[in-house]
């Protein structure tokens, strides 16, 4: 047997949960090994022992047939264990040359002796087509090249195992696609690979075999040739999967959100781009519009410069025909904007307010919650109740939980109750399902079916091409912070959205 | 409210532990310097403030007057996401306004002391506005820029005191003795406590605390100002102008060193400004008192009288030929040892997390 | 000239210990702990090192005494340091209120010890350690009465320290590792540094350079120590910030503020300025006027390490 890594029966527990439940991943050497799971299915922890930031319960690990203990990044590396995080682990203002050799530096009595260092560096980006620039800095080069900053990392290292942990979340379809053939140029060298992903279609471009996990639980390890797309994504969910949201035509009524030549600038000091250059639309009540596109593409900063968050460069945002451009974040929350933010730790959250002040961040000085200047805290723990049941908001102490010891899905599900729940006539939903189970998914997204329905205008931002496709009535592709071609769902696949989202086409106007 | 219950017991629980551990380090290094002697000065440190009973306990409620509000101003900051280490500043420089209206405006006749006092309040908000101003618009460290203010408030005010003659006693190298219409009231504290120095001061601290915690937990704005305290970003995205927000809050915080300058300089205890180019310490001692009261008004208070009551206990270690640097030896190993209330708070809730264990917990 | 040649030796006697504290806090900070026990480090420092000097008073030759007193006030400041370290790496503690418990501990220490050995609070010193005038190098025109003259050994050793920060920093694997700990802990991390370690290293290296920098601090200018360093910690903290966590930009700031405070103190010698009738009170408050009006301008760019005093969680991802 030529598994380089086996990881056997593995059972690791945390205080009420079992993170790990018996769980056996073997990786043979050359292949790509997907290992499927939604969030919370238990990859991560898995992912941990194997660096030895955790130490399992039960189980073993070996290495190459030998037995192994790892009990930290150090000793898995000397095992020849490497990884590209899904965040990137840079430091923003090192060069390329010196992230890469950061930890195994070449020296000569203490002092830094790059040459030696660089050559190799360079070497290794021509054998296995890695363009990379050694001398720029982290903040200065794109997402894509960042990511072939950690793979020469690995190779720098010697690592033979590696390890990709949702590696293509950040990146444009070429990207991908470069991504995914540098994989294959890595296996033919000899090295094995672990992919962890939760997207069927990249498994089937590159995977060879593919182990699905579920609650912590082993599902089984299949053959990605022999397996449909289907049968997989039903050994990850447990049940057949609605691929499509119900929803009937949209019938739009009058126009709620004008948005007319708005433009964001880049703030950084030597960067005169714009993040957002002239974008014009309307989204009108009743109907679900989408703003599709790579991560980092400009959506983030044309919602903050919707919502008052960022100010804007130049350009017109009205809602209701009013012109609310240069209008406090206070008074559009209150003229009919309902926002639910990209980062829900970031923005939507007071993490250390309890669920019931959480649930009135954006309404505890209005009439019903205040009065004169006291806050009517039984009026806003009724209110909290009633979103709890309305919603079906799960906490360990009700309206009383600090909602930083939520999980994710049910803090999400403040955020959304919150904003649903506000009189409002446009909500903007950016990546509202990010991070979270498919039977939070579902329900988030019948919840925007049904608000868009009763009459709510809906600007929904997504990196999900699945999301865009199954909620939007009306699809607008943004790239590199300008709105490239406005899509009908029904008219378009995929495959020209990816197109239109890359900036292949559309985008020579 | 069983969660908030917990939570507080926790915190409470780790300041104790704190203090065990500093009297019990305090014990040692009197052991260390003179055994035969440690036993008796170790029990005059816990017991000292009432060798003279009421006297005592109303001496130490004059001690406490100053740094309850000085610990009030740092803690009400740091319930708002700032760090006011700029207490020394407001603090002398509310003194100096109450000194001055003490001193200038005598003709005020009985309302002299409130008139006084009033203006300390504003000379402490005044320093305390400058760097919620330059934190708000110019984004400048707040830690920064208020030691500035402490340096600069000092020197200010030794400056203008010292040549601005109606002010200065050139004798004694102090400011004067304010007027008589400007020593705050007993406030019939004197028949309780008779022979002590306390006055009407620590009723409006008390009174001060009481009104900062129902602002702090009750109203519209300490809601605001709390979340802006926890996650900024947050506030913003729910529309609070935090700019105005951190402008208010220093310059409450300010305002609240401030009176404590006024209530001790105007205390009629014989306190002056004396022109040395030293902070005040009761600023300082302020941070302690916030510290170990968890920054929550009623903790405050009470962090502030024990340090009142250790202090006040600690005049008398002068008969066993102890400093009274002990005091603060001990103070100082408490707040360091307050500093672990995260890995004593965390202990505690992993104790709950194990017996909570087998209904799954609200982590899912 | 000879103003000329006053000024900036007064100047340098300001300048030195604010930029040696300085760069003790830009190591700590580069590590990623926030260290603003700067200044009770000084003063344990300056207590050992001057406690050295008054037992040991006419023993010994006055430079090697000196250099001595600095090796136990380094020794001190390092051991006294270690304490915030573990606080704020071992226990994740609030590294503003561990700091601050530093700076109540040590004049309350220093004052209670000098109590017990010698009865008084105060200690004193003579000043021996003045070299009048440097050989050979002393008598060079206009620079030689410029640096070499009235000066003392510690100015040379300040400057020492500021090119060998400067290279440490930016030169060796101990500095790379140093700064990346400082930006961005969870990297550093991945690529297999110990990042408590970096940590440790960062805290102690600030402790031995503040305790250092108390001692340089009170020896030129006074002949005895009150467990007080006059609030030069604290400066060196607004210096840093000045400075931009760099070590020429340090420097540059401590000789700004060196010189306000060679003004303040000295103003009446200098004919040209006591003709214009400034009280000198405001000359003492240039300094922290100039700061924050400097600051005003500077800050919306903030250079500050990223990870700078949030405790490091290996848990977290």
């Amino acid at each position: 047997m030529d598994y380089v890594i086996e990881m056997l029966h593995i059972t690791k527990k945390f205080p009420g949960i079992i993170a790990n439940d018996d769980i056996t991943i073997q990786l043979k050497k050359g292949e790509i090994h997907a290992l499927l799971g939604e969030n919370g299915a238990g990859k991560s922890t898995l992912m941990s022992v194997l660096f030895g930031l955790y130490q399992p319960e039960e189980g073993a690990i070996k290495v190459k047939g030998q037995e192994v203990k790892i009990k930290g990044p150090l000793d898995a590396n000397a095992l020849g264990i490497g990884m590209v995080h899904q965040h990137f682990k840079l430091v923003h203002n090192f060069t390329v040359l010196q992230n890469i050799v950061l930890g195994m530096e070449t020296v000569e009595k203490g002092f830094l002796k790059m040459d030696d260092a660089r050559k190799k560096v360079m070497d290794l980006s021509r054998r296995y087509n890695l363009f990379i620039d050694p001398d720029a800095l982290i903040s200065d080069i794109t997402v894509g090249m960042q990511q072939r900053v950690e793979i020469l990392k690995m190779l720098y290292r010697d690592n033979e195992i590696m390890i990709f942990d949702e590696p293509t979340a950040v990146l444009t379809p070429q990207e991908i696609d470069e991504l995914m053939q540098i994989m294959r140029n890595l296996t033919a060298e000899g090295k094995s690979i672990l992919f962890i992903t939760h997207k069927l279609n990249e498994i089937k471009a590159v995977a060879d075999r593919c182990s699905v996990l579920r609650r912590g639980k082993y599902i089984g390890t299949v053959e990605v040739a022999d397996t449909t797309k289907d049968e997989m994504s039903e050994m990850m969910v447990g049940r057949k999967v609605k691929l499509t949201v119900d929803k009937t035509e949209s019938e739009p009524g009058e126009v709620v959100l004008e948005v007319e030549g708005l433009s964001v600038d880049a703030r950084q000091e030597g960067h005169t781009k714009k993040l957002v250059s002239d974008v014009s639309f309307q989204v009108r009540r009743g109907e679900i519009v989408c703003i599709a596109g790579i991560d980092g593409n400009g959506q983030s900063e044309l919602i903050q410069a919707v919502t008052g968050l960022r100010p804007a460069g130049s350009g017109t945002v009205r809602i209701n025909g009013e012109d609310v451009t240069h209008r406090s974040i206070r008074y559009k929350n209150t003229h009919g904007l309902s926002h639910i933010p990209e980062d829900r730790h970031k923005h939507g959250l007071v993490l250390d307010y309890n669920l019931a002040y959480n649930g009135v961040l954006q309404q505890y000085f209005e009439p019903e919650f205040q009065s004169h200047g006291f806050l009517n805290n039984d009026a806003i723990y009724r209110y909290a109740d009633t979103l709890i049941s309305n919603f079906d908001i799960r906490s360990g102490e009700g309206a009383e939980t600090i909602t930083r010891s939520m999980s994710g899905g049910n803090q999400q599900k403040v955020i959304v109750a919150r904003e649903i729940s506000r009189k409002h006539d446009l909500l903007l939903a950016v990546q509202p399902t990010r991070g979270l189970d498919v039977g939070a998914i579902e329900y988030i997204h019948s919840q925007l079916v049904k608000q868009r329905d009763q009459g709510s205008a809906i600007l929904l931002v997504s990196l999900e091409l699945d999301e865009v496709m199954n909620l939007s009535d009306r699809i607008l592709v943004i790239f590199e912070g300008r709105i490239v071609a406005e899509l009908d769902p029904g008219q378009v696949t995929v495959q020209e959205l990816g197109l239109y989202m890359a900036g292949s086409v559309g985008n020579d106007k | 409210m069983k969660t908030k219950k917990n939570k507080d017991y926790a915190g409470v629980l780790s300041s104790v532990f704190a203090i065990l551990i500093g009297l019990v380090v305090g014990l040692v290094v009197l052991i260390l310097c003179n055994p035969s002697q440690a036993l008796p000065g170790f029990l005059t440190i816990l017991t000292g403030a009432l060798t003279h009973g009421m006297r005592g306990v109303g001496q130490v409620f004059y001690y406490a007057t100053p740094i309850i509000l000085t610990g009030l101003s740092v803690g009400f900051a740091f319930k708002t996401g700032v760090f006011n280490i700029g207490t020394p500043g407001q603090f002398i420089m509310g003194a100096f306004g109450a000194v001055y209206a003490g001193i200038m405006w005598e003709q005020l006749g009985p309302v002299h002391w409130a008139a006084a006092l009033l203006v300390s309040i504003l000379m402490g908000a005044l320093w305390g506005l400058v760097p919620g101003i330059l934190k708000a618009y110019f984004n400048v460290n707040v830690v920064i820029s208020c030691i500035m203010m402490n340096y600069i408030g000092m020197y200010l005010v030794n400056w203008i005191v010292r040549s601005y003659k109606p002010l200065f006693n050139t004798l004694r190298n102090e400011s004067k003795n304010v007027a008589a219409t400007a020593v705050i009231p007993k406030m019939g504290l004197d028949k309780v406590f008779p022979g002590s120095s306390v006055n009407g001061g620590i009723l409006i601290a008390i009174a001060v605390v009481l009104f900062i915690y129902v602002l702090l937990n009750k109203t519209a704005f300490g809601y605001e100002l709390k979340a802006v305290g926890y996650n900024g970003d947050a506030g913003k995205y729910a529309g609070i102008n935090e700019k105005r927000n951190v402008v208010a809050a220093m310059m409450i915080a300010g305002a609240i060193a401030g009176l404590a300058g006024g209530l001790l300089y105007l205390a009629g205890t014989g306190k002056h400004i004396e022109i040395k180019d030293v902070l005040a310490s009761e600023g300082f001692t302020g941070i302690s008192v916030a510290l170990l009261g968890l920054s929550h008004p009623i903790g405050v208070l009470f962090a502030g009288l024990f340090i009142a009551y250790l202090t006040a206990g600690g005049f008398y270690l002068q008969l066993f030929e102890f400093s009274t640097e002990i005091i603060d030896i001990i103070v100082a190993v408490i707040i360091y040892f307050s500093a672990f209330a995260l890995i004593v708070k965390s202990f505690l809730g992993k104790i709950r997390e194990h017996k909570a264990g087998g209904e799954g917990g609200s982590k899912a | 000239m000879n103003v000329i040649y006053f000024i900036f030796q007064q100047t340098m006697l300001f300048t030195i210990p604010l930029m040696i504290v300085a760069l003790g806090g830009m190591f700590s900070e580069r590590s990623g702990i926030v260290n603003i026990a700067l200044e009770g480090i000084m003063i344990m420092g300056a207590f050992t090192g001057i406690l050295f000097l008054n037992l040991t008073g006419g023993s010994m030759s006055g430079q090697l005494q000196l250099f001595i007193a600095i090796a136990i006030a380094m020794v001190t400041g390092t051991v006294f340091s270690l304490t915030h370290a573990y606080a704020a790496i071992n226990m994740k503690a609030d590294q503003t209120i561990s700091g601050t418990a530093l700076n109540m501990f040590a004049p309350a220490f220093a004052i209670f010890v000098a109590r017990v050995i010698q009865g008084v609070q105060q200690i004193q010193f003579a000043n021996t350690f003045r070299i009048e005038s440097v050989p050979v190098l002393g008598r060079i025109p206009f620079l030689g009465p410029l640096l070499f003259q009235n000066t003392y050994i510690t100015t040379y050793l300040g400057i020492l320290i500021l090119i060998l920060s400067a290279v440490v920093l930016y030169k060796t694997r101990f500095g790379l590792r140093l700064r990346a700990c400082g930006e961005h802990p969870h990297a550093a991390d991945a690529a297999g540094i110990n990042v408590y370690r970096m940590q440790y290293a960062g805290v102690a290296v600030s402790g031995a350079l503040a305790g250092l920098g108390g001692l340089v601090f009170v020896v030129p200018t006074s002949t005895n120590f009150n467990a007080d360093v006059a609030g030069y910690g604290f400066l060196a903290i607004a210096v840093l910030i000045f400075g931009q966590w760099k070590p020429w930009k340090i420097f540059g700031a401590s000789l700004f503020f060196g010189l306000m405070k060679t003004i303040a103190a000295a103003y009446s010698g200098i004919p040209f300025l006591a003709s214009l009738g400034i009280p000198s009170y405001l000359y003492k408050m240039v300094p922290y006027i100039a700061t924050m009006v400097v600051l005003m301008f500077t800050s919306k760019n903030s250079q500050a390490p990223r990870a700078s005093g949030v405790p490091y969680d290996k848990g977290q991802r």
